[in-house]
């Protein structure tokens, strides 16, 4: 024990204190819940609930939805972020990890005010018989709006890790920027990628604050996990409880990946 | 066209010229490589050098000029034509190799080809490791083999698809001397077997001389010289190229008299020094010239040299002793002319040179050549 103290013990003590503090501070209520969903004899039963299941159902699908378009319109953009040394794309660049700082309370009022019946998009839509506030597409809409930045940033930095050079001497070898971008670039950054889309579909599930602005807590419509825990406090602890359990497993499960894909990128030299 | 059919091609020279911007200055410069031989272009950094072998590879576009790569024009601003670089058949060797690390070596050498998959294409990389000598390592990682394997396996990567042209960015800077021989020989032996011609880029004149058929010296915007590695850089006649490969003693003297049954003649410094040097061709008695020497064709000795073959023989002090790798440089006061001798760290010490020795300096008629100054 003596041994893993560095050398000022001044430092070391003080460095331990604080160490152990913070391990409890986060720990004890990350152990409470899980001590908590224990001693529950309804584990099982408190998941398959009809509101917890159609929550869980509804977070999984909208998540999987928002990450799909992230990845979609998020790589080429990226692409294009990484590379280009323009002045507008440098602004757009810093723009672009807004929502990141945003309070997401903020980002539902702001998609209200674009896309709510009276928005300045919304209420032309609103005329052609489109409404999106309040339905399962403004949930995706709100994840994301915030979700994506995440994704994009992870992206783009993978991509400029990858030396020009790597990319001359493919193009040398006979293939095209495209060949290139498929069998070198996006192999080369795929370590960051996945961290990416890691990162960004954890915040898509975790996502609350817009979604309650923007889409409301109908159950089984825009009701997702977070939405249905809140819910299930005021009607007793053993859902929110046994839904909050589900959502920690999810996390730590992003947390393990997160390490694997950085040892394996490491390992490979990457 | 694209490299899917690559016999349509004939091997023929890589030639042309271009101009284009080297940072505040333009560079303009022709070219032309032969199949099976190498051609240096040499110069100091900064020169352009690199800009060419990028713009031949269509890494960069030229301002004017014209590209032909065996047999193709892949640039011509004129006729507005322009080959992007997957289209121009150039394999290309850089100093840091940029092998790609999420491959395997055998992985790397069949990057380029279009039926790497085919049984065609795996015995094609059997046959590069094979030459390579890489067999056995086919499944290492790049960061898993030496820098010589990772040398070669960069080499026959860029050989795989068949180029028409092999273009190399100093490609033995970061190997040992060893190695560089070594290497040296096989890529020889690669271009001989591919009959296709090769462009090197190198400021390293022992590497021009020992590679290149021809060298061409760019400098300050400009062709200085082609011709004959070894005419050109060994013996340096024109004085920006001289100036360039580091000839260390370059003398101001005046002809004294023309000696052509000797093939010599005679020249004088301000200060009394004397020099006997090659006969030149044009210059008359009473001229200015530039002689050259280089301080490795210089011999130290204590006393005057008698029945010695060499015709020039000076008295000097020694004014300073620098380390110069692998030996030192003396530089000797001959009167008011400081010569620059290089001698080994053991002739040093053996014959105890230090600062105020009294040495005479030794070398052949032959030794000294006229430097054409271009500024005078």
């Amino acid at each position: 024990m003596r041994n893993l103290l560095p050398a000022s013990h001044y430092g070391g003590t003080l460095g331990a204190a604080a160490t152990a503090l913070y391990v409890l501070f986060i720990g004890l209520p990350v152990l409470a819940l899980l001590i908590k969903a224990a001693q529950q004899d309804s584990f099982i039963a408190s998941l398959s609930s009809p509101t917890a299941f159609q929550a869980l159902r509804l977070s999984l699908l909208t998540s999987i939805i928002s990450i799909i378009i992230v990845i979609a319109v998020g790589t080429p953009f990226a692409r294009l972020l990484a590379r280009s040394q323009s002045r507008l794309l440098r602004v757009i660049d810093h723009l672009v990890e807004l929502p990141i700082i945003l309070p997401p309370v903020v980002a539902g009022v702001a998609l209200l005010m674009a896309l709510g019946r009276q928005g300045i998009l919304g209420a032309p839509l609103s005329d052609l018989g489109i409404t999106l506030p309040f339905t399962t597409a403004a949930v995706i809409f709100a994840q994301i709006f915030v979700a994506a930045p995440f994704y994009i940033r992870a992206t783009k930095l993978g991509f400029q890790s990858v030396p020009r050079e790597y990319e001359e001497i493919s193009q040398t070898l006979g293939l095209s920027p495209w060949a290139t971008f498929r069998r070198l670039t996006l192999p080369l950054a795929a370590p960051s990628i996945l961290t990416g889309i890691a990162l960004a579909w954890a915040r898509a599930i975790s996502e609350f604050g817009a979604t309650i602005m923007f889409a409301g807590n109908l159950t089984g419509k825009t009701q997702t996990m977070p939405l249905a825990i809140m819910s299930a406090l005021e009607t007793g602890l053993d859902t929110a409880v046994a839904l909050a359990v589900l959502l920690l497993i999810g996390a730590l499960l992003v947390l393990t990946a997160l390490g694997l894909i950085t040892r394996r990128a490491r390992t490979a030299g990457l | 066209m694209t490299i899917n059919q690559p016999q349509q091609f004939d091997n023929g020279p890589a030639c042309g010229w271009a101009q284009y911007r080297i940072g505040r200055f333009s560079l303009e410069t022709e070219w032309e490589a032969l199949p099976g031989q190498v051609l240096v272009i040499f110069g100091p950094s900064g020169a352009g050098k690199t800009t060419l072998l990028r713009a031949i590879a269509g890494l960069l576009r030229p301002a004017a000029g014209r590209i032909e790569i065996g047999g193709q024009v892949v640039f011509d601003a004129a006729a507005k034509v322009w080959l992007p670089p997957h289209q121009r058949r150039v394999g290309f060797l850089t100093q840091q190799y940029h092998l790609f690390p999420h491959l395997t070596v055998a992985g790397n050498i069949a990057y380029g080809l279009a039926d790497r998959k085919s049984p065609a294409g795996q015995s094609r990389v059997r046959a590069l490791l094979h030459t390579f000598q890489l067999e056995g390592l086919e499944n290492r990682r790049i960061g898993q083999i030496s820098a010589g394997q990772q040398q070669r396996a960069a080499l026959a990567r860029a050989l795989a698809p068949d180029p028409a042209v092999l273009l190399l960015d100093e490609p033995f800077t970061s190997l040992d001397t060893q190695l560089r021989r070594a290497l040296r020989a096989e890529l020889r032996a690669a271009l001989t077997r591919a009959n296709i011609p090769a462009i090197m880029v190198s400021h390293d004149i022992e590497e021009a001389i020992s590679i290149g058929d021809q060298v061409q010296v760019i400098a300050n915007g400009k062709t200085q010289a082609v011709g004959n590695p070894l005419a050109i850089l060994g013996q340096p006649g024109q004085g920006q190229v001289a100036r360039l490969v580091g000839v260390e003693n370059l003398l101001p003297l005046r002809i004294v008299s023309r000696h052509p049954i000797d093939g010599t003649m005679l020249c004088a410094g301000s200060d009394g020094l004397q020099l006997e040097v090659p006969l030149g061709g044009l210059e008359q008695p009473g001229d200015t010239v530039t002689i050259g020497l280089r301080a490795s064709d210089i011999i130290l000795s204590h006393q005057e040299p008698t029945g010695s073959s060499a015709r020039n023989r000076l008295p000097g002090v020694v004014a300073s002793i620098e380390l110069r790798p692998p030996g030192y440089e003396v530089a000797l006061n001959c009167g008011r002319a400081v010569l620059k001798c290089h001698i080994t760290g053991a002739s040093l010490t053996e014959m105890g040179i230090a600062p105020g020795s009294s040495l005479w300096a030794v070398f052949k008629a032959s030794s000294c050549f006229l430097v054409q100054d271009q500024s005078t």
